[in-house]
């Protein structure tokens, strides 16, 4: 059993279209907007995994620093879509 | 790669996208944030078995503030205007995006190269983050911030319906 970058870029395309399923489908905007993470994670998983499978010269990290925006990025759009939605009843 | 990294990679995989298929089917805030929390666990999983332990770190951080972001249970529904036919065209492109994306996968030929780095790599990540990309690293603390702040002044602002609602 091994892993290529074939396998990642796979998990990642089923991520990503999986969060664009999750965007599309819901009717709520607060939950479709939990398909942001998913799709950034599955950028994250193919910027990752040439990281680690493709780059023989230049930065070899700048993938996972990629991801690592993605990540900070897929956190701030939460927040952010939560915070706008606002508290439900009188506060 | 090694059969341990292999194995935890396919079943780190697998619950990120058990994960997704639960945030995309469950109701309720807290089920939709546990769901959110095990595909940050399984994303986390997959960039360790990748050697990008810092990246695991993070994510598993960033995706368990979402969760809990997702499973706060007083914040309002906000229902979509879009009907019922246009979310399922939506879901359609979803499946050939999917398909778009898996075919460009399996066709592709891509260079193979021996991979040096450690399982985790600290110094090089932050030579990477604080050396090379000081300002992109500032440019994302600035970014958190102000979304930060504007989630917090958008939660806390008292809102003019409300304020009708609340002299009646």
């Amino acid at each position: 059993m091994t892993v290529t970058l074939v396998s990642v870029l796979f998990a990642g395309a089923g991520l990503t279209a999986l969060g664009a399923f999750i965007a599309a489908w819901k009717r709520e905007l607060t939950a479709a907007l939990t398909g942001l993470p998913v799709m950034f994670a599955g950028a994250g998983t193919a910027f990752v995994g040439v990281a680690r499978f493709g780059v023989a010269s230049g930065a070899p990290l700048l993938g996972q620093e990629v991801a690592i925006l993605l990540a900070i990025a897929a956190l701030s759009a939460v927040g952010l879509g939560v915070g706008l939605a606002g508290r439900e009843g009188p506060r | 790669m090694d059969s341990l990294h292999a194995i935890g990679f396919y079943v780190s995989a697998a619950l990120a996208g058990v994960g997704g298929l639960l945030l995309a089917f469950l109701r309720g805030h807290w089920r939709r944030g546990a769901a959110l929390g095990l595909t940050g666990i399984g994303v986390a999983g997959i960039y360790a078995s990748l050697s990008a332990g810092f990246a695991a770190v993070v994510v598993l951080v960033c995706y368990a503030a979402c969760a809990l972001l997702v499973a706060r249970p007083d914040y309002r529904t906000v229902e979509q205007a879009v009907g019922g036919y246009w979310r399922q065209l939506g879901a359609l492109g979803a499946a050939l995006l999917l398909a778009a994306l898996a075919y460009a996968a399996f066709r592709g030929d891509f260079a193979h190269a021996t991979f040096y780095g450690g399982a985790f790599g600290s110094v090089s990540v932050g030579r990477l983050l604080f050396a090379h990309d000081g300002l992109a690293t500032d440019a994302v603390g600035g970014l958190v911030l102000v979304a930060l702040v504007g989630a917090a002044m958008a939660w806390r602002r008292e809102r003019p319906r409300d304020e009708r609602e609340a002299r009646r």
